[in-house]
Formats: C-alpha cells, sequence, structure tokens
C-alpha cells in the first residue's frame, strides 16, 4: 500500500515533535524512519498507526484519507519497542490474538498462525510463554503478530535496540527478508544510520522533527542535502574542514595555503563554508591539494584508516594497504571526483 | 562450632549473628508474647479437659472439648454459616471491586476524589459502621425499606425476622470489604503495562475483549492474593454480626459464626476449652482454604 503524508505536525503544548512534513512512500518498501533521539520519528510511527492523533496535515493511505480513523481501521500491525507479547499467552495465543478479535474461526486461526510463526522461524516454540524466550524469539513472535491480520502497513518501534550486537544484525536482516517475503509496506524506527542503510530501500532522515532528506540510503550516503545527513550517514563520519571561500579558492583554518580549483567556487566568495568529504574520497598523490600530517593508522580488515592532521582538524582516511605510513610524516592527497562536498557553515546548506 | 554460610558465601557464627539479632529482638519479642506463645498456649488448652482459667487447673489431657463442641449444635451451624459467608462474600465482593477498581483506574478527571470516596469506608471504625448499616436497615425509617417502597415491594424487617440475617450479614460483609480490594486491585492494575492495552486496541480489541482477554488475566496474581487476604479475614467475621444484631448472633441467636460462637464460649460460658478448640478447627479451615489457594494461585505467575 502507497502511503503520503501532507504537512503532517505534531504539538506538544508548545513542543513540535513532527513539523510539517510531506512525504509520499512507496507501496511494498522497507522504509527507515532515522534520526537522533527526540527527532520525532517514533512520533511520526504512532500517528500513521493512528495511535497518536495529528495536530495538523494528512495521511493518506493509497489515496484515501485516513487521518481521522482510529488505529483498529488502519488495518496496520504495529511491533512495539519492548514487544508487549501478553505474558500470560503461549507464542501460538499471542500470534492468534488479533484474530481471536475478529471472530476468525479457531481452526483457521490456528493455520494462519502457524503460517506466519514459520515465516518468522518461531514455529518451534509455539506452547512456550513470551519470558520462556529469548529477545530476539519475542521479536520474531511479534512480528508474526502484527503480520497475521494481513496489515497493509508494518509498523516496527526501535525493533532492534533491545537486542545485543551479534542479534541485531542476525534480526535486522531477518526482517529485511520477512518484509520481502510478505510484502506488506514497512516502516522502522531506528537512531542506527548502518541498520537503517542496511536494510532499507528507503530512509528518512529527521532532525527535530524536520524532514532533512528522504531517499535511497545509497543517494543518502552519495549526495546528502545538507551537513547534517552528510554528518549523520556513513561510518566513519564524514571529515569536515572549516574554512573560508576567497577569490582563487578555499582557504582551510589554520592552513597557510589554497585549495584551488576543486569546485567553481567564483559565486560563494567570501562564505564561510564546511569542505566535507568522506574518508575514501581521496587519493594520495604527491602533488595533491591537500597537505596533512599523518598522526596514527590502523588496519581496519582489508582497508588502513589513517587519522591526519590539516591545520588544527583531524580527518581520516581509508589509505593503500601496501605503503606504511610513519606518524609525524607529510603527506598530501587529492580529491576524487564524488563524495568530496561543500556546505555553508551557518546553514549546513549543500553549495555543491 | 555454629557456622551458617548464606547464598552470597557470607559466613554466619554467633559473634556475626548478635548484631541483627539485636535489631530484631523488639519485633521477635512482640511476636513470641502476643502470637506464637497464646498459639501455643491455646492449643494445650483445647486439649485440657474440665480447665478452670481462673485457677489455671484441669483434670487431664484429652478430646472431650472437642468431642463437646461438635456434639454441640450451634457450633456446627456457626460452621456451616461462616462458610457461606466467606464463599458469598468474598467472591461477590471481589467480582464489584474488579468492575469498580476498572472504571477507577480509567477514570481520568476527578481521581484522586473518586479513589479517596471509595477509600473511606477503610479508615472508619467498624462499630460506626455497623450503626449506620442498623439505620439503613431499620424496619420502620430504614432507607432500604424506602426504596423498596418505591418498587412496590412491602417493607422487609430486616434485621428481625430470622430469615433475613445472613442476607444483612452478607451486604454489610461485601461492602465493607470493598475498599480495601479496590485499592489492592487498583495498585495491581497500575502494574499492567498499558502497551498491552495499546497493542489489543490496535488489533481492534474491543473494551470488553481487553478486559476479559488482558485485564483479568494479568490482575490474577493480585486477585489470588486479595483472595486469600478477604478470605482469611472472613473467616474471623465478628463485629458486623455483633454491631448489626446487638451483640446477639441474629436476632434469635440463628447466626453463630465460629467466632462469635468461640466468644461466648469464652466470655458469656467462661468454657475456655471449647473456646480454644473451636480456635483450632478455625484455624485448620483456614489453613486447608489457604493450601489450595497457594496452590491454584501458583499457575498464575507470568514474569
Amino acid at each position: 500500500m502507497k502511503v503520503r503524508v501532507e504537512g503532517l505536525t505534531k504539538r506538544y503544548n508548545n513542543v513540535t515533535a513532527v513539523d510539517n512534513l510531506t512525504a509520499e512512500f512507496e507501496s511494498g518498501k522497507l522504509i527507515a524512519l532515522l534520526g537522533p533521539s527526540g527527532c520525532g520519528k517514533t512520533t511520526m510511527l504512532n500517528m500513521l498507526s493512528g495511535i497518536l492523533p495529528v495536530s495538523e496535515g494528512k495521511i493518506y493511505f493509497d489515496d484515501v484519507d485516513v487521518t481521522d480513523l482510529p488505529p483498529e481501521k488502519r488495518e496496520v500491525g504495529l511491533v512495539f519497542q519492548n514487544y508487549a507479547l501478553y505474558p500470560h499467552m503461549t507464542v501460538l495465543e499471542n500470534i492468534c490474538f488479533p484474530l481471536k478479535i475478529k471472530k476468525v474461526k479457531k481452526k483457521e486461526r490456528i493455520e494462519k498462525a502457524i503460517k506466519y510463526a514459520k515465516m518468522v522461524h518461531i514455529d518451534d516454540y509455539l506452547d512456550r510463554k513470551p519470558k520462556e524466550l529469548s529477545g530476539g524469539q519475542q521479536q520474531r513472535v511479534a512480528i508474526a503478530r502484527a503480520l497475521v491480520k494481513d496489515p497493509k502497513l508494518l509498523l516496527l518501534d526501535e525493533p532492534l535496540s533491545n537486542l545485543d550486537a551479534k542479534l541485531r544484525i542476525e534480526m535486522r536482516e531477518e526482517i529485511r527478508r520477512i518484509q520481502k517475503e510478505s510484502k506488506v509496506t514497512t516502516f522502522f524506527v531506528t537512531h542506527d544510520q548502518d541498520e537503517a542503510s542496511a536494510i532499507s530501500d528507503y530512509v528518512l532522515l529527521m532532525k527535530k522533527g524536520v524532514k532533512q532528506q528522504f531517499d535511497n540510503p545509497r543517494v543518502l550516503y552519495n549526495e546528502p542535502h545538507n551537513l547534517f545527513v552528510a554528518d549523520f550517514i556513513g561510518i566513519p563520519t564524514i571529515n569536515q574542514l572549516h574554512g573560508q571561500v576567497e577569490e582563487k579558492g578555499i582557504k582551510i583554518d589554520n592552513c597557510d595555503y589554497l585549495i584551488e580549483g576543486l569546485f567553481d567556487t567564483s559565486n560563494l566568495v567570501g562564505k564561510r563554508v564546511v569542505l566535507a568529504f568522506r574518508a575514501e574520497a581521496l587519493t594520495n598523490c604527491e602533488k595533491g591539494k591537500l597537505h596533512c600530517t599523518v598522526k596514527e593508522s590502523f588496519l581496519s580488515g582489508k582497508d588502513t584508516l589513517i587519522t591526519a592532521k590539516v591545520g588544527d582538524k583531524e580527518i581520516r582516511v581509508f589509505v593503500d594497504s601496501n605503503s606504511e605510513y610513519k606518524e609525524e610524516s607529510e603527506l598530501r592527497f587529492d580529491f576524487k571526483k564524488s563524495l568530496v562536498f561543500l556546505f555553508d557553515e551557518e546553514s549546513g546548506e549543500r553549495y555543491v | 562450632m555454629f557456622r551458617y554460610k548464606t547464598k552470597n558465601d557470607e559466613v554466619i557464627t554467633p559473634k556475626t549473628f548478635l548484631k541483627p539479632a539485636l535489631f530484631l529482638l523488639p519485633f521477635m519479642i512482640g511476636i513470641i508474647v502476643f502470637t506464637i506463645y497464646p498459639f501455643i498456649n491455646a492449643i494445650m488448652i483445647s486439649f485440657k479437659q474440665d480447665y478452670r482459667v481462673l485457677t489455671d487447673t484441669f483434670s487431664s489431657y484429652g478430646m472431650a472439648n472437642y468431642q463437646k463442641i461438635f456434639a454441640d449444635p450451634d457450633f456446627i451451624s456457626s460452621i456451616y454459616n461462616t462458610l457461606i459467608y466467606v464463599v458469598v462474600v468474598v467472591s461477590i465482593s471481589l467480582v464489584l471491586s474488579i468492575i469498580i477498581a476498572v472504571l477507577l483506574n480509567s477514570v481520568e478527571k476527578l481521581k484522586g476524589l473518586f479513589q479517596t470516596a471509595y477509600f473511606m469506608p477503610m479508615v472508619t471504625s467498624s462499630a460506626a459502621i455497623g450503626l449506620v448499616w442498623r439505620w439503613l436497615f431499620n424496619y420502620d425509617y430504614g432507607i432500604i425499606n424506602y426504596v423498596l417502597s418505591l418498587f412496590d415491594v412491602s417493607a422487609i424487617n430486616w434485621l428481625n425476622d430470622p430469615k433475613y440475617s445472613m442476607i444483612c450479614l452478607c451486604i454489610y460483609g461485601i461492602w465493607s470489604m470493598l475498599p480495601f480490594t479496590i485499592i489492592l486491585l487498583l495498585s495491581g492494575l497500575q502494574n499492567i503495562d498499558p502497551q498491552y492495552y495499546t497493542a489489543a486496541k490496535v488489533d481492534g480489541a474491543k473494551s470488553s475483549d481487553i478486559f476479559f482477554n488482558i485485564t483479568v488475566p494479568l490482575l490474577a496474581p493480585t486477585i489470588g492474593l486479595v483472595a486469600i487476604v478477604n478470605m482469611i479475614s472472613a473467616f474471623k467475621v465478628f463485629d458486623g454480626l455483633y454491631v448489626l444484631f446487638g451483640g446477639k448472633p441474629g436476632p434469635s441467636y440463628n447466626l453463630y459464626t465460629v467466632i462469635f460462637y468461640l466468644y461466648e464460649q469464652f466470655y458469656k460460658n467462661l468454657k475456655v476449652g471449647y473456646a480454644a478448640a473451636s480456635a483450632m478447627v478455625l484455624f485448620v479451615i483456614i489453613l486447608i482454604f489457604t493450601m489450595i489457594q497457594n496452590r491454584i494461585q501458583r499457575k498464575y505467575n507470568y514474569y
């Protein structure tokens, strides 16, 4: 099911949790609502589910206005952060519960529950009580319970935050698999950009209730709209050098040379800017534009990551593992064509 | 030498035991003087034949006291009456309390006012409440008969007609049991994670679905606890009976309860042995019921 929100706004007294958000979400996709805590992503999810009334704006499911519909009429499946499995019911009873409420015949609802239990790989534990399950298993039950009523929309609130690191990676792949198998349009809330990028088709990145960018995770990484997006997405964090645009190029603070010819900056002269680039956006080159002093080098898997000083700032760069990088040695880098951006220092708006 | 290891591998010797023992002492003395000693003494007395309380003399140990009370129709009917009272009062007050507690829990405005109102009877003396109920039940002026008259029901002589004694006592008992029960259930309700309700609502559950499928089962541990506590207190029914019928067990001595029987044997007839024996019988009955309750209770431990 296609979902569209127009001017969606939620206010609590004088705090605006979600601010005038407009977006359209394609059917059958896995969409991450991403942002630092307090950015309004869970509020957004709760408004989609109908638990929370909206202050302003409209929500459309397949072009039908559902803004004022109560949750039970929206046909959404909801998975809570702490799963909210009924502790007095077995796994099977938990999964059956939404069907029991709908007065589906007992035989039919058990059949259906077992089908979804198999889909989420929990069918060996049907007679267990939730307290006898691990976090990951409880998560699976919660997803099955949400899916069993054939929702048009599946909503997961921080589905992985209660799991340990290893299980988290396993479960996020599971969520991806289950979503692809069930083909239900799915939203999930997360504050972990790695998680969002790894499994979702689209990411809606928010900050303080305002949409920052809504795109495919790859686009988000390659073409961030502003400095916040560039900074939030990607590990290691994007390198940021503050400086000023001068006639002939960009002067990085506390450096005595200009970076010339990197961008056409003729119309930005005099502006304070942030030159941002990914760790893999540099190539080692004797006559490179960027001068730096190596601080440390780390071997991380097949790559070598070095930290280096530019002026008084530190940058991280992936370099060729075959050469050696001595501490305090001088290096020069050139910029690649992509993954290098120029933002306005104050507004964070992207120039190039 | 006396040594004992706790779970945390602390070694307890007489020396290390001394300090905590000192802290425990005041309470232990109270318990021993007012509970343990009287209890053991009561067991002893119940087996002493021809026991005289003033001279502390008796002829021999034996079952005579028990044989006597079990041959007394008043005692048999007191057990019977007590059981009826317990079953009726505990079950009805529990059902009413659950309903009231759930309603109170969902009230948003004036929550404090309502909760205080329902808690009031708890802090009022039972003698005062009994007197109020005497007036409510009054044949000529009572409000209950007045309300009945509005529905063309002829006046009932609640307190003087033996037919109605048990009903009066049960109504009074249920009413006075409500506040404590409601308060406990309310705290139980407040322990239920509201997410279960939200989850059920998203699934389309109606209030009644939520009540029977989620609220009641999740409240079961509290309900069980309240049931045991209420049952024990109901077995000891005495003061309501005493006040309602002006110191008599019913208008024509028709409504003995075990404690009332005990009280009469002790204070009126000075048959301390009979009183002790009837106390032991009540003790055993309560013990059996509590054990059954406990057994059932264990099934409802979800967390």
